[in-house]
């Protein structure tokens, strides 16, 4: 009994806060459109309709969630009713319910509907027990079929003008030169102290964005090629001393005492 | 009475396994001041920061068929900052479901006589670069979008020339190793540069 009391309280908080919170957007909405009406954007507007919708989905969530108890199982008796001030009332009700009376009770209180509303409804539903399960189900299928339809319809006409909009006018990276880059970064390639790997030595650099190729490639080309037998020399003799049996056991042990240098020096 | 000596003190050892976690991507150049200004706003406030490096990379050839590669680099617009040595691993490949290049990482700081240590154990130049652009950071999250520039005369970072026409743009993280919710909160960030840039984990081997 304590447990779902204290649920009840805990839902009725949250149920009181999102309220609020709509309460406020709700006002303030209405106050832009009141006051600021002639400079009012259509963005702004979605931005509001967006808020509110968000606001009544979360309000739908608190009502769906497990912790929270049937409200449709509890009931609200009034007990006294009295056509005096109360304070206490009013201070609650930020000043809207001044009195608890007979006049205020059932508008409050009311689990009914209208009686026009109540009419409309029964209309509603002895149509629907009227069609039958079969027809209503094709009705149902059907109508799912073209909401489908329309927001396929949509979302391809969204992707083909944001990719149309942006092929020509705003592409802001070319993937081509993010693989030049990258591999620059990762191995070196592309910048001039790259061995070649087969004869793409000087055609390499070229390669990498369009932008080499105008910026007068063969301004570059002529650097590298210039530059090729000078670099090349200290650097091939650099490879082959590295590569060599005679100094083949020299790195290795090198390899170790870099090993060793890495423990720990307390690990004795 | 004195305290007991450190060597004598329970010591595990070892290091703490660091690992970079990496997304890259590039922007060209025209459209590099939209990319800061997006940067300026999504990153922490602090005055942009300009960098000048020139990194080495030395490659140790062993008998084994891999090479062991170490970077250094240094600062070419703060006199007096240490070089910067880094290792890095292989990326660890295999799983789908983490967005960003993983590999392990070790940094040091180091004096100016990086080099002829270097050569002197028997690491050589493979090749050099400069690097030249603005760092920006976001918690752990460090962006940094520069420029490569080839160096023309080995030696010579005067005589260098652009690589390409776009901005190489490297969100990282170095966390230590099993902390995979940093690749998530990698991806959150690179959502909110599309359509700018593009970051996505590029695999250095398919581009060999």
């Amino acid at each position: 009994m304590q447990r779902e009391e204290k649920q009840l309280e805990a839902s009725l908080d949250a149920l009181l806060s999102q309220v609020a919170d709509l309460k406020n957007s709700l006002g303030s909405f209405i106050y832009k459109l009141e006051n600021e009406y002639d400079r009012l954007t259509w963005p702004s507007v979605l931005d509001s309709f967006a808020l509110l919708s968000g606001q009544l989905n979360t309000l739908n969530k608190v009502l769906k969630h497990e912790k929270t108890p049937l409200f449709r199982n509890q009931v609200i008796i009034p007990l006294v009713l009295s056509p005096d001030r109360d304070e206490d009332l009013m201070r609650q009700t930020e000043g809207r319910v001044p009195v608890f009376s007979h006049e205020v009770v059932p508008d409050h209180l009311r689990t009914k509907p209208d009686p026009e509303v109540e009419e409309q409804e029964k209309q509603l539903t002895t149509d629907a027990a009227r069609i039958g399960a079969d027809a209503a189900q094709k009705q149902i299928q059907g109508l799912n079929k073209m909401c489908s339809n329309l927001l396929e319809k949509i979302s391809k006409e969204e992707r083909e003008s944001e990719s149309g909009g942006l092929r020509p006018n705003k592409q802001t990276f070319n993937p081509a030169d993010t693989n030049a880059l990258v591999a620059a970064v990762a191995f070196g390639k592309g910048l001039s102290n790259w061995r070649p790997s087969g004869s793409s030595g000087p055609g390499q650099p070229g390669q990498p964005g369009a932008g080499t190729i105008l910026a007068g490639a063969s301004g570059l080309q002529q650097v590298q090629m210039a530059g090729a037998p000078s670099q090349q020399q200290p650097l091939l003799s650099g490879v082959q001393m590295a590569q060599a049996g005679q100094t083949g056991k020299m790195p290795s042990g090198i390899k170790t005492n870099i090993k060793s240098a890495s423990m720990h020096p307390y690990q004795r | 009475m004195e305290a007991p000596p450190v060597t004598m003190m329970p010591v595990t050892g070892g290091t703490i396994n660091m690992m970079e976690y990496l997304l890259q991507g590039s922007v060209l150049d025209h459209s590099l001041e939209s990319l800061i200004h997006r940067l300026r706003g999504l990153c922490d406030n602090m005055e942009p920061e300009t960098f000048l490096d020139h990194e080495m990379v030395f490659l140790l050839k062993g008998q084994q068929a891999s090479p062991f590669v170490l970077r250094a680099r240094r600062s070419m617009d703060r006199g007096g900052a240490p070089w910067h040595l880094r290792y890095l691993g292989q990326p660890e490949m295999g799983d789908k479901n983490r967005h960003a290049l993983v590999r392990n990482c070790v940094d040091i700081a180091t004096s100016e006589n990086l080099t002829d240590f270097l050569m002197e154990m028997g690491f050589r130049m493979d090749h050099e670069f400069v690097a030249k652009g603005h760092l920006f950071r976001k918690g752990i999250m460090k962006i940094m979008v520069y420029k490569i520039f080839r160096i023309l005369v080995p030696g010579n970072t005067d005589s260098t020339e652009a690589l390409s026409l776009s901005y190489l743009v490297e969100l990282s993280v170095v966390a230590p190793a099993g902390q995979d919710m940093v690749s998530d909160d990698m991806r959150n960030f690179a959502e909110q540069l599309k359509p700018l840039v593009h970051l996505e984990k590029i695999d250095p081997k398919r581009l060999m």
